[in-house]
């Protein structure tokens, strides 16, 4: 979904600068062709300016704190996604809090991803507000089971609960978090719902028990049929048509689109 | 008649045997290794001549979208879905020239009806290719009403599925639809006519497999209607099969109408048991409950077909179910019990009688699991009393040579055989998928065939030489004129019934049999390999009951009765009360409430087949298991492991508490029960004939007890517990009228 | 380059694990010994404030057993985790955050053992 528009390996950074602000202008000249003959009324049409913007802010950021920004994008809802190293969550909010032209002063969410597959199985997003420019940015970094991430609540107060939940919740430990503990589930409940592995249906199911006079807990036992829903029809399907005839239209295409032209 | 000319067979045998070539094909005359090389959107590919255009691009694993066109059925050509986009090649011969003009006009072809010529390049996802189906699409779907949300097939559907592939993504239609009434065409199949697109499968289908001429087309052009002409019932013991063939929601079953989707019903492929053919099927659950039975593709067994029976009896095993252990109380009332209390009661009462006043019956679906469980435990009681309730000749060799008992030349067999006797048997209804065999063969293979017994609709045309034993004796000595036929036969097979079987000559009608066998296969000279003799079994359990020993027939048990009395399913009634002493205990273990249970002292419930994990042998010999699809209803087990517990609480305890070690000891008792969809050869025909003990035939005529459809629907405790079945019984004998509903769309 | 010294850095980081508290085994078991040494102080108190139908020595035991019951970690990351857990759960009883219910959860009272032979398994209806 999120085709990254400015792309920003530590490295050529002035160069693909440059590149990226001639490509902007020339996407501003498609998209001018492009509107007069409206072809796709169902996708979402551009917004130019304020995605470049947005791009030209990322590059900014990038630009300020190379040692922690490892990839600056905009999605193609016109998001601006500032992906850093873990141990840049301290600096790296603390910039975007207090710099002039930034002033995302306000944390609006920080919650986590699991995905799995990845080595550093654990995202964890921070949405931030700038009041002051009505702006929105999100941070994004990365962990695992283990590794801990440095808390956020010396620079925003709002991390606090944010945190208990993603810790109660993935199992991300959070270093220096002034009272980390659980937030949502039941004292003595073990495991982290929200990660991947967790059972939708848990572990332990909880019951009043007449003859003990209290609540107690016992391993889970479905009764009722897990739903699950097979889509292939046990007709002729057709596999070799399945597939999409040509890939899927690149929404944007930051450098190579302008090529095209 | 749709037997074909002796030349257009020769014909389609030359297209490898494929039904698609049956229209009139001029196939090149070459030497059969001289293969036709055709390209696949550029891939080329070697085909025998005279494949079609379809096929060929199957071979290289491009599917063609189709509706008309089915496998197993003659090509009709008249949906024109499957067109494709040829590229002719750039020389033409003159013997083709007649070919090539057609191929020069620039418009597609329709793949399914044209074989395919050297050097084309077949262009399955071109422009034009696509533009055309587009097309065919547009005008399919021009009278196709827009019911999909309360259509059944909705989530199965050829028209859905290719509509939302092949498509365009927008109507420009703006005028009516066409409307065409519904049909009644009997208790199974709902018909919503307008949603037909007279792809006309469900009138070759009937013409073809089923054998009856119900179905066909009246009017032409957009009129164009599917029906039965005049109101009458689709009279077939396959009827259900249009249903699959069906590619739209024309005809959809009515016994499963609204009932579910597809999408969330969960499959178990499993096996049918309410004949000896052992179909292969998907059971269709959902939430603990059948929904619905599909067939399952197996080659050698039901192709793809299966019967009415076993695919509409499924409601049965809802109804009429032992849920609970039972206990005769003084007052002669069974009262429900705990599965402690019935076991230590039987236990008891075993423990109590001698291993001698001991037997045991087993019904016609049981699984080898529970059999070998029974027997160990009997033999393990010094009891040999088991016995099936089928019966089968145990003089001279018996069920002791395993050829005697089988249906030796397999199901898939009889489309390599030239001439078919049929002794006292009604395959239509017996078994109707080995029925679709013979017309099958019959059809295309020029199979003839002939019968002694009652005389029979079977489908196919057959010579009928009477129903007395008297002919079967003439027959077996050479004096009837049917001899030289048989003498004449280049690969002759003899089936006889199990139904002949049961009589009190049973002995003589086989021994006869196997004499009428081993003559005509010693006149015929065919190879080693052949065999002639044949036994059509009627039981699900019946193959794999003897083969694991059991005796046939309860003949034993009515000259010894026992003390206590075991029933494993034993349902068709061939053992009441009457025949056992006063104080005899009678303990029935099985699924139903249906013959066997009512004169019980014990009722131990058991598991449908759809429940459990049960092997079972079709009358081939081949060894196939079902798989448990939803749980047992109530307290019900699977019966091995009833008998397991039983044989716990009596003390003396069988060795197996998995499913994995009953099968390995099954595997001991008979390897070939667990060698799954392996046939085991069995060859020993000339042998059992020199045992045969002589036995007078009896007078009377040779008469299967299924002679008409209406004795088809309810042969077992399943189907008749089944309403559908019931229903079924009733609109035969009544007209479709009288089983009509109110129909809700 | 500024740059590039600052790539291999966070590369380097990425590698070498970062501990959580304790930099070695000797340190995270010291942990483990004041956690348990906390719980078993605590469980007198425990058993008085809820009440509990145990003694003080079957509190022990229990506390003994959970201890026990991971004593194959050897990971120190590992070992922190389950002692910032183990924390946690002493905050809450402490706190008497927890209920009565919660406490006993740990004996497992309610649940049957799980039958093993056939026939028990056989009067359940549990398959194997």
């Amino acid at each position: 979904m999120a085709a990254s528009l400015v792309r920003f390996v530590r490295g050529g950074l002035g160069r693909s600068f440059n590149i990226a602000r001639t490509s902007c202008l020339l996407q501003q000249q498609t998209r001018l062709q492009g509107s007069s003959t409206e072809t796709r009324p169902t996708v979402r049409p551009k917004d130019a300016v304020a995605h470049n913007q947005l791009a030209a802010f990322g590059e900014y950021v990038a630009e300020m704190m190379p040692k922690y920004i490892q990839q600056v994008q905009v999605t193609c809802y016109n998001e601006l996604e500032v992906m850093i190293h873990p141990d840049g969550v301290i600096p790296v909010l603390t910039f975007l809090r207090d710099h002039t032209n930034a002033q995302f002063r306000n944390m609006t969410d920080l919650t986590a991803v699991d995905i799995p597959t990845r080595q550093n199985r654990f995202e964890i997003v921070y949405n931030l507000l700038s009041l002051r420019y009505n702006s929105r940015i999100r941070v994004k970094t990365y962990t695992d089971e283990l590794t801990p991430i440095d808390s956020a609540v010396p620079v925003h107060m709002a991390a606090n609960w944010y945190e208990r939940e993603v810790w109660d919740m993935f199992g991300v430990f959070f270093a220096n978090h002034p009272d980390l503990r659980r937030i949502l589930t039941d004292y003595g409940f073990e495991g982290h719902p929200f990660r991947k592995d967790f059972p939708l249906s848990g572990y332990v199911e909880v019951r009043y028990d007449d003859e003990l006079k209290r609540v107690v807990a016992e391993p889970v036992e479905l009764a009722q049929e897990f739903r699950k829903f097979d889509l292939n029809t046990p007709w002729e399907v057709f596999p070799a048509y399945r597939d999409p005839k040509e890939d899927a239209p690149k929404l944007e295409a930051g450098e190579k689109a302008p090529e095209k032209k | 008649m749709l037997r074909l000319p002796t030349v257009g067979r020769a014909l389609a045998g030359a297209a490898k045997g494929s039904l698609a070539s049956s229209n009139p094909v001029c196939t090149p005359v070459r030497a059969a290794s001289n293969m036709v090389e055709v390209f696949v959107d550029g891939k080329p590919v070697e085909v025998e001549p005279g494949t079609t255009v379809l096929q060929a691009c199957e071979k290289v694993g491009v599917q063609i979208p189709r509706f008309c066109y089915h496998e197993r059925l003659s090509v009709a050509g008249n949906c024109r879905m499957c067109l494709v986009e040829i590229e002719k090649a750039p020389k033409v011969t003159n013997l083709f020239v007649m070919y090539a003009c057609r191929v020069m006009c620039p418009q597609p072809v329709a793949a399914c009806a044209m074989p395919v010529m050297k050097g084309w390049n077949i262009l399955t996802n071109s422009e034009k290719t696509r533009k055309a189906r587009e097309g065919v699409m547009e005008f399919l779907l021009a009278n196709h009403p827009l019911d999909c949300p309360i259509c059944d097939q909705g989530g199965e559907c050829d028209l859905q599925d290719q509509s939302m592939q092949f498509g365009s993504d927008r109507s420009r239609f703006s005028e009516g639809k066409r409307a065409v009434e519904d049909k009644n065409i009997g208790p199974l199949i709902k018909t919503i006519m307008t949603r037909c697109i007279q792809c006309t499968r469900c009138v070759r289908f009937a013409s073809e497999i089923a054998g009856v001429e119900d179905l066909g087309t009246t009017g032409r052009g957009n009129d164009l209607q599917i029906g039965t002409y005049v109101e009458k019932m689709f009279m077939s013991e396959l009827s259900g099969n249009v249903i699959d063939v069906c590619p739209v929601g024309a005809l959809t079953s009515k016994p499963y109408a609204f009932t579910a989707r597809p999408w969330e019903t969960r499959k178990t492929e499993s096996i049918d048991v309410l004949d000896a053919v052992g179909s292969n099927i998907v059971v269709s659950t959902r939430g603990g409950e059948v929904m619905r039975i599909l067939p399952r593709l197996h080659d050698d067994i039901n192709e793809e077909w299966i019967s009415d029976k076993t695919r509409f009896a499924y409601d049965g095993l809802k109804r009429q179910r032992l849920t609970q252990p039972m206990v005769k109380d003084e007052s002669g009332q069974l009262t429900p019990t705990t599965w402690e209390d019935a076991l230590t009661r039987v236990a008891g009462a075993l423990q109590s009688v001698q291993g001698s006043e001991v037997a045991a019956i087993v019904g016609g679906m049981a699984d080898a699991e529970g059999l070998v469980a029974l027997k160990d435990l009997l033999n393990r009681l010094n009891s040999e009393n088991l016995c099936t309730e089928e019966l089968f000749p145990m003089a001279g060799a018996g069920t002791d040579l395993r050829s005697n008992y089988l249906l030796n030349s397999r199901i898939a067999g009889i489309e390599d055989c030239d001439l078919l006797l049929l002794v006292g048997t009604n395959p239509r209804y017996e078994a109707p998928l080995f029925n679709a065999r013979i017309r099958k063969s019959w059809l295309h293979n020029e199979l003839q065939v002939a019968m002694v017994g009652h005389k029979v609709d079977l489908s196919y045309t057959y010579d009928h030489l009477g129903e007395d034993t008297s002919v079967l004796k003439q027959l077996a000595n050479g004096t009837h004129a049917f001899c030289k036929v048989l003498s004449a036969a280049k690969r002759p097979v003899v089936v006889v019934g199990s139904s002949a079987l049961q009589r009190e000559d049973g002995v003589a009608i086989l021994s006869a049999v196997s004499t009428i066998a081993q003559n005509a296969r010693a006149s015929s000279g065919v190879e080693d390999g052949w065999k002639v003799l044949n036994v059509l079994h009627r039981v699900a359990s019946q193959v794999a009951a003897l083969d694991l020993g059991y005796k046939a027939g309860v003949d034993a048990i009515r000259k010894n009765p026992p003390k206590v009395l075991f029933l494993l399913g034993a349902d068709a009634g061939c053992i009441s009360r009457a025949d056992l002493p006063k104080d005899s205990l009678i303990i029935y273990q099985g699924h139903h409430g249906d013959a066997g249970a009512p004169m019980a002292d014990i009722i131990l419930p058991g598991a449908a087949y759809t429940e459990k994990n049960g092997t079972y042998v079709n009358t081939e010999g081949r060894s196939q298991h079902t798989k448990i699809a939803v749980t047992a209803p109530g307290v019900a087990r699977e019966d091995w492991k009833i008998i397991r517990a039983l044989s716990e609480l009596t003390g003396v305890t069988l060795p197996y508490d998995s499913l994995d070690e009953i099968r390995s000891r099954l595997a001991e008792v008979s390897p070939n029960l667990v060698r799954y969809d392996d046939v085991e050869e069995a060859n020993y025909f000339k042998q059992a004939n020199e045992l045969t003990v002589n036995q007078e035939l009896l007078a009377a005529p040779l008469v299967p007890p299924q002679l008409t459809v209406k004795d088809f629907y309810m042969t077992d405790s399943i189907s008749r517990a089944s309403q559908t079945m019931a229903k079924c019984v009733k609109a035969v004998t009544e007209g479709a009228a009288a089983v009509d509903e109110p129909s809700v769309c | 380059m500024a740059s590039t010294a600052a790539t291999r850095t966070a590369a380097g980081a990425a590698k070498v694990v970062k501990p959580i508290f304790s930099r070695d085994l000797d340190e995270a078991k010291r942990r483990v010994r004041e956690l348990y040494r906390a719980w078993y102080r605590e469980v007198p108190n425990t058993v008085a404030v809820f009440q509990l139908d145990i003694t003080t020595r079957q509190g022990r035991d229990k506390v003994r057993e959970m201890f026990d019951k991971n004593k194959h970690v050897t990971d120190p990351r590992v070992i922190d985790m389950l002692v910032i857990k183990g924390k946690m759960e002493l905050q809450e009883t402490i706190h008497v955050w927890k209920q009565k219910t919660h406490m006993m959860r740990y004996f497992y009272e309610s649940e049957e053992p799980r039958p093993t032979d056939f026939l028990s398994k056989f009067y359940r209806g549990h398959d194997q």
